[in-house]
């Protein structure tokens, strides 16, 4: 299969998990490449958000605490920027303040924006997959390269104890 | 059932077993806001959630963590990040933090149909702070279930809220509010501690 069919795949996979629910801007609506692959999705499954990264990751960190599973989705790895103290200060250290009484499992979904046919630009292409692999202790980082690796990669997320962080490329949707 | 004296013995006995050295980490002491906490914590149900900042020994007592379960975290360093799975219970030190994460549960509560609530307790600088407007608006349109604390002693560290930002906001009636002005500093106990 194609890279952006295993991503279907991956999300309808999760979709039939009762405890899932799909949040961010541009899960309901077109806006996005990652929407394209959640149009397969029930709608009572997903969460249109408001532009509001920090909250919107945090608010996932809440739901997970609380026994739900988000799969949280950030279009562009630029934007995920926004909500660095939500990831770096609360995310990712919360099993080490509470001594793993909490393990929240958040997946959270993010893209490296594409180039090619169009280069969004310095705000809207950069790849900072190994910056965040230095700087996350709980929430693993992983990248997700060929389509071979995208649904393993999504079923571990959902069967691990945690968070995950999964980065797409926006290029792969058409070129692999 | 948790008293005014209660409440200050046990920070009153923080207080001594930092200055004896038997606590490396720092310490955010509470006081003269015993009564307003007695009084909102009436309201607060057992399985209900409770978010707090890094001040939150007097919210911990009053929702049920045992005393001594507190104080072995306390003495273990985790004075600002407080928790309990049994009462649900959670607290940070980064101003603002808890807010949108007590959003989510309480998003999480109406999703699954669960009827207790969420109680999050902020200052007055993180009242003031944007991530507190843009996750009270959400609640408040999403009629989520989830209470606003807002605990005034004007103060951020110790530096004078009114004076940073020209002026505080009004607090909207469905907000709980009370103003303090407590005894001890903003960490510690006022005291020279030789560790």
């Amino acid at each position: 299969m194609k890279y952006k069919d295993e991503l279907i795949r991956s999300m309808e996979w999760l979709s039939e998990k009762d405890d899932t629910t799909f949040i961010g801007q541009s899960v309901k609506y077109s806006g996005n490449a990652i929407y394209n692959t959640l149009s397969t999705l029930p709608d009572e499954k997903l969460i249109e958000l408001p532009v509001f990264e920090e909250i919107q990751m945090s608010m996932s960190t809440g739901m997970a605490m609380n026994g739900l599973v988000p799969i949280s989705c950030f279009p562009r790895f630029d934007f995920l920027m926004r909500c660095m103290d939500a990831l770096v200060n609360h995310l990712d250290k919360m099993q080490n303040m509470t001594e793993f009484t909490y393990r929240p499992k958040v997946i959270m979904r993010t893209s490296i924006g594409s180039t090619n046919p169009l280069n969004g630009g310095v705000q809207h292409t950069n790849n900072y997959t190994n910056e965040f692999k230095s700087i996350l202790n709980e929430v693993k980082v992983v990248l997700l390269d060929e389509p071979e690796d995208i649904f393993p990669q999504f079923e571990k997320a959902y069967n691990r104890q945690g968070s995950t962080l999964l980065i797409e490329h926006g290029d792969h949707y058409n070129d692999k | 059932m948790i008293s005014k004296r209660i409440l200050i013995d046990f920070e009153t006995e923080v207080k001594e077993r930092y200055e004896a050295g038997e606590i490396k980490a720092p310490v955010h002491l509470a006081s003269n806001n015993e009564d307003e906490l007695i009084e909102i914590f009436e309201n607060v149900n057992k399985d209900d959630w409770v978010f707090a900042s890094w001040r939150n020994h007097y919210h911990a007592l009053l929702h049920g963590i045992p005393r001594d379960v507190l104080m072995n975290q306390i003495i273990r360093g985790k004075s600002m990040s407080v928790y309990s799975k049994e009462p649900k219970f959670y607290s940070s030190a980064i101003v603002g933090g808890i807010i949108p994460i007590a959003l989510g549960v309480a998003q999480s509560i109406k999703m699954k149909d669960e009827s207790n609530k969420v109680w999050c307790f902020v200052g007055d600088m993180t009242f003031e702070s944007g991530i507190f407007h843009e996750s009270y608006k959400y609640a408040k349109n999403f009629e989520l279930p989830i209470q606003f604390v807002v605990e005034d002693n004007n103060l951020s560290t110790n530096t004078p809220v009114d004076e940073t930002w020209g002026g505080k906001q009004e607090v909207p009636s469905d907000i709980i509010y009370y103003q303090y002005k407590s005894d001890y500093p903003h960490h510690g106990t006022g005291n020279w501690v030789l560790f």
